[in-house]
């Protein structure tokens, strides 16, 4: 009785890692990695259009690089708020030069 | 590397490959045509005479153009080279009142607003027929499907296949060992290092094809640098590629520079062929011509462009050079596409992109070798394992007969068919649908075996069509020293021999089994579906 209940909890924390891995590694990495693209096109000093282009350049590969990040830490829970610190730094730089210097 | 890594790796390397892999295989076979899109647009076309003379095509389309379109909005030619039978037209007429004038004027998809103009500067008449430029668009914009939603699904394929490439290689610790090792004959094995073999072998390939396919997609799949930015994305556009603001009508006719002596002298001034024109407001004091460079000769696909002024010839505008970022994507968009490649580089292309192909579909096949040496009953697997195995035969045996059926719809469709070159596309998805079907009613290693057969088969069969059935065919072209009929009957020739070759390799196949008393009765089984076969 108590093994068959260890077992079942055992699956089911599987399963919300598993869950977690993949909603990190999916929707959260490309929200990670695209407030990444803004905020390295409104900081890169380079000519606007230039920025823009840099940052969606290297925000695709970000995109990969969370998907493997997400699958690779030590837990899903880890990657989770990992992820959202990352994706909170790009958002904040991205909305304070966006609020101080706007856009065209 | 710690093993916890590796694994989890190899966890998001198996399904991130299965999810889109059936997706990824039609989007790797289809491109890995593309290759040949110019080759195969002549080849799906043989009444045309290949282009000798460039610019008299070019006297012939302006002509054309002034009897059929004198007061249009704009005029757009394609301008013939070695590879392309003729001049394609598109113009664009004058908006009506109300109706909005689009930023560029290319008319681009309106099938009435077009022409070919021979090799002899005559408008030429060839089956109606997409050639080339269906594996091409297919390749991201799918069929019979909204093209944004197809982009979005190949996009996200295109992703996942990053993905897998990169854990695949994390996957993999002795990565060059590997290359070398090949053994035959050993089951799930063999599959694997099949799967490493093309893997390893184009690996520099298959990193550059995926990322740079990412990026031809970018602005769908990534707009968020671009809205941080700017408020609209034409903006951004504007700022990157400058162009001159289109010309307002006069109303005074004035004749229109002979397009051709433009032709020589942009070529001088940018440095390159010209690959393609266009004229707004010809035949008016307002008119201009800007000549782009042809792609054929640059690794930006972002051709630099010059314009002049339409009655006097004199240049007015010429594009600057990029910025670094600019140039980086246009040049990754440039070696995706591969049409700065000659002959022997897009031999090289292909054979990658073939290996590529081989790599999903030896990568979808192993996930079922290795789960079934798992199963509880290997000869009753459950049902998602059955789907997975038939869904594999029925896009990796099917689609390639459907994509032989087009070659054969282009030869045998008649010519006044209405709507023939949709027809031709219409006969790839219906053979391909039998083939499906086909694919889900049989038991796996009988469909493996005949779908391969009969693809082999057309395949052989379409260069000896071409021989008896074409005036114009490998050995009349020869005479003239064109190679290229020849080149595609051969590759035909090669991949039927090649199809045919796998067909039997899988009808005499004995699957290998751990558990020695299920041999006897698995094996008797399979002696019977080859005295059946």
């Amino acid at each position: 009785m108590i093994a068959r209940a260890t077992e079942q909890s055992v699956v089911m924390r599987r399963r919300i890692d598993n869950t977690l891995r993949f909603a990190a590694a999916v929707p959260l990495g490309y929200a990670v990695a695209s407030l990444w693209g803004a905020a390295l096109a409104r900081v890169l000093p380079m000519a606007r259009s230039e920025a823009t282009v840099t940052g969606t350049l290297v925000a695709l590969l970000l995109c990969a690089v969370a998907a493997m990040y997400a699958y690779g830490a030590r837990s899903g829970w880890r990657a989770t708020w990992v992820l959202l610190l990352l994706g909170a730094v790009a958002g904040g730089i991205t909305w304070m030069s966006v609020t101080t210097a706007g856009r065209v | 590397m710690s093993k916890g890594i590796r694994q989890s790796q190899s966890t998001l390397h198996t399904w991130s490959g299965l999810l889109l892999g059936w997706l990824l295989f039609l989007v790797f076979l289809t491109g890995t045509i593309a290759f040949w899109r110019e080759g195969l647009n002549r080849y799906m076309r043989p009444e045309l005479a290949r282009v000798e003379r460039p610019l008299t095509v070019l006297d012939g389309a302006q002509r054309f153009l002034d009897r059929k379109a004198p007061d249009a909005k704009s005029w757009f030619i394609a301008l013939p080279n070695d590879q392309v039978p003729g001049a394609q037209l598109f113009w664009q007429p004058q908006p009506k009142k109300g109706e909005r004038a689009g930023r560029s004027g290319g008319g681009r998809g309106r099938r009435d607003n077009q022409a070919l103009i021979g090799a002899d500067g005559l408008p030429a008449t060839a089956r109606d027929t997409r050639g080339g430029e269906f594996f091409y668009r297919f390749h991201f914009d799918l069929y019979y499907m909204p093209v944004i939603w197809a982009r979005w699904l190949v996009g996200i394929a295109a992703v996942m296949m990053l993905v897998a490439i990169l854990t695949g290689i994390v996957t993999h610790k002795k990565i060059f060992r590997d290359f070398f090792t090949l053994r035959r004959g050993k089951g799930q094995r063999s599959w694997l290092d099949g799967h490493n073999a093309t893997a390893v072998l184009a690996l520099p390939f298959h990193l550059m094809i995926t990322y740079t396919g990412v990026v031809t997609l970018m602005a769908l799949l990534m707009p968020w640098a671009t809205v941080a930015n700017y408020t609209d994305q034409t903006k951004l556009l504007d700022a990157l590629f400058p162009h001159v603001e289109a010309a307002e009508r006069t109303g005074k006719p004035v004749p229109l520079v002979r397009l051709s002596a433009l032709v020589r002298d942009a070529e001088r001034r940018l440095g390159g062929p010209i690959g393609s024109l266009e004229v707004s407001q010809p035949g008016d004091a307002a008119a201009r011509v800007t000549l782009f460079r042809s792609p054929t000769t640059l690794l930006n696909t972002r051709a630099s462009s010059i314009v002049y002024a339409g009655t006097s010839g004199k240049p007015v505008w010429q594009s600057p050079a990029p910025g670094g970022a600019a140039a980086t994507a246009g040049v990754m968009i440039g070696l995706h596409a591969g049409r700065f490649a000659d002959t022997a580089l897009r031999w090289i292309y292909f054979l990658c992109g073939v290996a590529g192909t081989l790599m999903v579909a030896s990568g979808l096949v192993l996930w079922t070798v290795k789960r079934r040496e798992k199963l509880p009953d290997p000869a009753r697997p459950h049902l998602g394992f059955r789907v997975v195995e038939r869904l594999n035969v029925a896009v990796i045996a099917g689609f390639p007969l459907g994509v032989a059926a087009l070659f054969w719809a282009n030869r045998l469709l008649p010519a006044t068919m209405l709507a023939r070159a949709q027809w031709e596309v219409h006969m790839l998805f219906i053979v391909w649908t039998a083939a499906i079907v086909l694919a889900l009613a049989c038991k796996p290693q009988h469909a493996w075996s005949s779908l391969f057969a009969l693809t082999g088969v057309s395949l052989l069969l379409l260069p000896a069509f071409n021989l008896v059935g074409t005036r114009w065919n490998a050995i009349s072209s020869l005479a003239v020293g064109d190679l290229l009929p020849l080149g595609v009957d051969a590759s035909m020739l090669a991949f039927g021999v090649g199809y045919l070759w796998l067909a039997r390799r899988v009808a005499h196949h004995v699957p290998q089994t751990r558990n020695f008393r299920r041999e006897r009765p698995l094996t008797t089984e399979h002696m019977m579906q080859e005295v059946a076969a």
